[in-house]
Parts: structure tokens; sequence; C-alpha cells
């Protein structure tokens, strides 16, 4: 029985008194993948900055590989692809990947970054400002920063949005590619149908709690649908 | 260890690109001076000569505040702060780098302040150059300090460029007393005695470890 | 707890205030030299306020238990009270007996930049949104105000200069029979600080829990 790449339990967050998640229980093992859906404000990206160990967590505990998730060995195995793209406009592509790479002790980051970018399909452009980049690009170099430092783990939030086919095309590839890489996946996202396609299992976020999993059994994008619809009822 | 070096050569880079923040720096703190020498009752006289110290370092700490600002704002483009945050380094390097750029770039400023203040206040500088450069770097260390982890904290705050002098101003008092009496000796007697420099070495270093010590807290969501 | 600290400041306060009423007049300064029985124990009232918000503040970050976030906060509010009543009740001794009402010394200089910190802090806590990061925020504030201070003393005690401030209290400095009312004093500061923060404490946990039920509330 091995360690689960994530683990959730009692999980809670405060702001003030508006509560994001009400007690979330999640085992995550390692190298599935999971995906998170649920209406606007149920908490999805909360969590998922949790489990990058951007913030404490009110009550329960969340680990990485059995490690918190709010500390340096758990931040050293989770790679975020988060809204923002987390880059800075005036640093050309291969500037942000190295300074990525050497925040995150990458010992070689220069060979590295060269490496994602041909991955990206992005060498052409590799010394361009990202400010120029359109979002599509912007969207492909955040990715690469992501996984600069080779995470075992991968979180992505709503990595579809505002894509065009072509891209998100493109993403779905990558997506699968990381996957046949064993890597532990939790993706966020409002498309049930790539989700059904991409991920083993998926659970229903509303209002801070989980309101359906699909459990290990295969996913059936209509009972998705369906809890999805009971979600966003008021 | 990476993380410092990683985070100051990104703000550099970053500086270098746009330089923004430098120009910006530069120009007020020139107007501060010119504005200064229009506002004191009978210019470059003896009596000036005396407040000079005590001038060139508010000029130089409103010109801080200027750029101590900006050295954060560009973080929250694309919520880069969250990408330092996920950093699985000890988060007080990355203080450390920060801290680092802001001096090294509060550093040209004040040697190009220090130029217009000699020549618009006719103060000679030149016979204690290396001791007074000592003295302001000194000084700038526990400036950066206090403001870079102020600027830090009153970025994520509504109100920011309102807040971070309200933050900064109250603790700068030791600081300010040591450079402007290790300035003021320099400028009058041509010799540094060692209290201020001693107050200026307590200063930074009990803030440098308190900054590096808290920004695990400042980082958090 | 809030009824015995009450009842203890009460006591001590009667026996302050009597002190005060029978000390003997001071034969250079006159009467006026009285107010200093009220002007010193408000100085040591903001030092226990901003040492205790220091002090919660470091818990809190340690812990992340709000309780201590409202005890420095607390704290903080009856500090700057204190504070504030300290540097107004010091220029009505000084118009009395040096015959200005300020001095730019640097007792005055640290004791008003204590003032602003405290000021700072209040306002900080007031821009930031968010409980936990306001805590956060303000925590890690405190501590750095809480450092700032043996540091103005420090530069004091360097730059020494003409101070106009009287030096600190030593035995025997004082005149005959001014002794018990300066002692008095200082127990009732504390006394009264104890008092009035656990109040604020009282009051801080009623105004969450009401703004908590008024929030879930207003959701059925």
């Amino acid at each position: 029985m091995s360690v689960p790449a994530i683990a959730a339990r009692g999980l809670e967050k405060r702001f003030g008194w508006a509560v994001a998640l009400a007690g979330v229980d999640l085992v995550v093992p390692p190298g599935s993948a999971l995906a998170v859906l649920g209406p606007n404000g149920a908490g999805k990206s909360t969590l998922l900055r949790l489990l990058a160990g951007l913030a404490r967590p009110s009550a329960g505990s969340v680990e990485i590989a059995g490690r918190r998730a709010h500390g340096r060995e758990a931040r050293a195995k989770v790679g975020l692809i988060g809204h923002e793209t987390f880059l800075y406009p005036a640093l050309t592509a291969r500037e942000n990947l190295v300074f990525a790479g050497r925040l995150h002790d990458v010992p070689d980051p220069g060979p590295r970054a060269d490496r994602l970018l041909a991955e990206a399909d992005l060498s052409g452009v590799a010394d361009r400002p990202v400010g120029s980049f359109s979002r599509g690009m912007a969207q492909r170099v955040a990715i690469a920063r992501g996984l600069v430092h080779d995470p075992p783990v991968v979180l992505l939030d709503e990595p579809f949005t505002g894509l065009d086919r072509r891209s998100a095309a493109r993403l779905a590839e990558r997506l699968a590619a990381l996957r046949s890489e064993r890597r532990t996946l939790v993706l966020v996202t409002h498309d049930v149908a790539s989700a059904a396609r991409l991920v083993d299992s998926a659970i229903v976020l509303a209002r801070g709690r989980i309101v359906y999993r699909s459990d290990g059994r295969a996913i059936d994008a209509l009972c998705l649908d369906r809890a999805l619809a009971a979600a966003d009822a008021p | 260890m990476n993380a410092f070096l990683a985070v100051l050569w990104k703000d550099l880079l970053c500086e270098w690109r746009s330089r923004d923040r430098l120009v910006a720096m530069l120009v007020f703190s020139a107007l501060v001076v010119v504005v200064f020498h229009f506002a004191l009752p009978g210019g470059a006289g003896a009596q000036t000569r005396a407040n000079a110290p005590g001038l060139l370092w508010v000029a130089t700490v409103f010109a801080a505040l200027l750029g101590l600002g900006r050295a954060f704002a560009i973080e929250l483009e694309n919520d880069a702060l969250a990408g330092l945050a996920l950093a699985p380094a000890e988060r007080g390097w990355i203080f450390l780098g920060k801290w680092a750029a802001n001096v090294v770039i509060l550093a040209v400023v004040q040697a190009v302040t220090a130029l217009v203040f000699a020549v618009v206040f006719e103060v000679d500088l030149l016979p204690v150059l290396w001791r007074f450069a000592g003295v302001a770097a000194l000084g700038s260390a526990g400036l950066c300090a206090i403001g870079t982890l102020s600027a830090a904290v009153a970025v994520r705050t509504r109100f920011r460029e309102l807040l971070l002098p309200l933050l900064v101003l109250p603790l700068l008092w030791p600081v300010l007393s040591g450079a402007v009496r290790g300035t003021a000796e320099l400028l009058e007697s041509g010799s540094l005695s060692f209290e201020p420099v001693q107050l200026l070495l307590v200063t930074d270093a009990t803030y440098l470890i308190l900054s590096f010590l808290t920004f695990e807290y400042v980082l958090d969501e | 707890m809030i009824r015995t600290s009450g009842a203890a400041l009460l006591v001590i306060a009667a026996l302050w205030a009597w002190a005060v009423v029978a000390a003997p007049v001071d034969s250079m300064q006159g009467s006026v030299q009285k107010i200093l029985y009220v002007h010193v124990p408000c100085a040591i009232g903001a030092y226990l306020g901003f040492l205790t918000t220091a002090l919660c503040g470091a818990l809190y970050l340690r812990s992340s238990d709000a309780r201590y976030d409202r005890a420095a906060l607390a704290a903080a509010e009856v500090g700057v009270v204190f504070c504030s009543l300290n540097i107004a009740s010091g220029p009505i001794w000084a118009r009395g007996t040096w015959g200005h009402w300020w001095a730019w010394d640097p007792r005055l200089t640290a004791t008003l930049l204590l003032w602003f910190i405290y000021l700072a802090y209040l306002l900080l806590r007031a821009f930031t949104d968010g409980s936990e990061r306001t805590a956060r925020f303000a925590a890690v504030y405190g501590l750095l105000g809480a450092v700032a201070i043996p540091l103005n003393y420090f530069a004091i005690q360097l730059f020494g200069g003409a101070a106009m401030h009287p030096e600190n209290l030593r035995r025997g400095s004082l005149g005959e029979g001014m002794g018990l009312p300066f002692a008095l004093g200082m127990f009732a500061a504390a006394a009264a600080f104890l008092h009035l923060w656990l109040l604020r404490i009282d009051l801080e946990v009623r105004r969450v829990e009401l703004a908590r039920s008024l929030a879930s509330g207003g959701e059925q």
C-alpha cells in the first residue's frame, strides 16, 4: 500500500467567516488523474491552492506524498498551473523558465528550459518577452513553468479556459502525455467531456463540500452532468 | 541560497529591461533636491549646509518609497507572487534577493542624488567620498530591509501606495538617526566616529534577521 | 475574569488616587508636578500594550489561533489610548515647569514614534481584507514595531545630546513621600491595562459572533 500522492482529511478553509472549504476528504493514488468540477465559488481553486501549499488550512490536514502540503518538501513535488501564468512580461520565455528552474533548485535550468520550450513548440520565440505572447502561447509557457522541476504531482486550474480549438487539442495531448509519464494529475475544469476522456476519477464540489464522487468507477458523463446540474441549483 | 541569487538576478534583469523604476526614482529625487533649494530660505547658506545631511536623507527616503512600491507591484501581474510562494526554498532567501535588488537600484539613485545635492547646495563630498558611500550603504541597507518587508505586506492591502509610507516611516528613526549623524560628522569634521556606524550595524542586522524569519508568513495567501 | 480585574482595578485606583492627593506638593514645581503621577503610569500602560501586541502576534504566527490575534488587537488599541494620554499629559507638566509645551528631545521623539507605529499597526489592520491575512500581516508588523522600540532607546543612548526629559526614576531620586504614589501608579496602570484589555477582547469576541450570525442569517 503505497503512500497516496494526495491525502486530505477534514480539510477546511475560511476567509473571515466565508467558508471556502467545509470539510473535504480526498485520497488520490499516485499516477492517477482526478477531475474537480463544480459551479463557480464552490471552492475548486481554493482546494488546488491548498494542495499546492500556498495557504494553511483553517482546519484538517492535506498531505502530498505523506508530507504536509504547506511545507518545503511537498512544494518541491508539486507543479501548479493556475488561472494566472506566474510569468514576468518583461522577461523572455527562456528567462522565465530559467528563473523558475533556479527557484525550484533545478540543477541545470538552461538546457532544461530549452527542452521544455521545444516540447511546447516554442523554440522559435524563446527569446521574445512573454508580454508579447498570445494567450495560448503564454499558457504553454506557463505549463512548461509548472513542469520545470519535473514534479510528480501536477495541478491544473481550468487550463482550457480561453483557448481556441487548436490550442485546446494541443493541451489535451499534453495532458495525455503527462498521464503516460505516470504523474498524478488534478484537473479543475468546467468541461465535462474533456474531463471524462482524460481522467480516472472525478469529484464535484459545491459550497465547499464534495457532493459527488465517481469513486473508481468508470466516469459516466451523464451522471457527472446530473450531479453538476444539482450542484448548480440554488 | 539559489533562491536569493535567482530573485536578485530576476529583479535586476526586469529593471534593466524597462528601467522605469530607476528613471522615476532618479527624476523624483533630483526634483526633491531642487524643491528643497527653493523652499529653504537663503538657498545654499551656512544654515542649509548644517541641515544638508538631513535633507539628503529625506530625499533618499522619498525616492526609496517610490521604488519599493514598484518592486512588489511587478509581482502582482500574472500573480507572480504566488509563483514565488510555490518555491520549495526557504522564503527568507526570496526576501533577501528582493532586498539586495532594492539596495543596488537605490545605490544608483543615491549616487546621482548626492551629486546633484553637492552641486546645488555647494557641499564638498570628495574628501570623504568612500566613508560617505559606506554610511550611505548602511543606511540604505536598513531602509531597504524595512521597506522591502513593508512593501510585501502593503502590496496586498487596499491603498497600498498610501499605506507603505505609513508603515515604513515610523520604523525608520534609528536608521535615519545613524545615517544623518554619520553624514553630518563626515561633512563637518571629515571624520567618522564609531557610534553612528554601530547604530546602523545593529539596526540593519536586527531588521534583516527579523524580516528573513517573518517573510515566510508574508508570502502565504 | 473581567469582574475580578475590574474589582482589583477599583481598589488599586482608589488607593492610588488617595495617595496622589495626599502626596506632598513639590517645592519647586508646584502642584503641576502631580500630573506626573498620571503621565508615568500611562507610559507603563503604553509599553505593556505594545509588548503584549508583539507577543500575541508572535504566538498567532506559530499557532494560527485567532484568539491570539484578538488579544493582539485589543492590546494595541488599549496601548494607543495610554500612549495618547502619555503624550497629552507630558506637555501639561512641561508647560508648568520648562515653560514650553514640547521639546524635540530623544525620549519625547521616541514616544511619539511609538504612537505612530501603533497607529500604522491599526491602519494596516483596517486596510487589509480577510481576517486571516490581517492577523498575519499585523503580527509581522507588530514584531517589527516591537524591535523598533529598543532600537530607538539604543539610538538615544548613543547620541544622548540635550535631553530635557527627566532621567528615569532611581531610588532616592524622588522627594520625600513621592515614592508611594508612584509605585501605586505603576500598579494602577497595570491593573487598568489588564481590565481594559480583557474588556476589549470580550467586545471583539461578541462583535465577531454578531457579524457571523448576521452573515449566516442573511443567507437563510
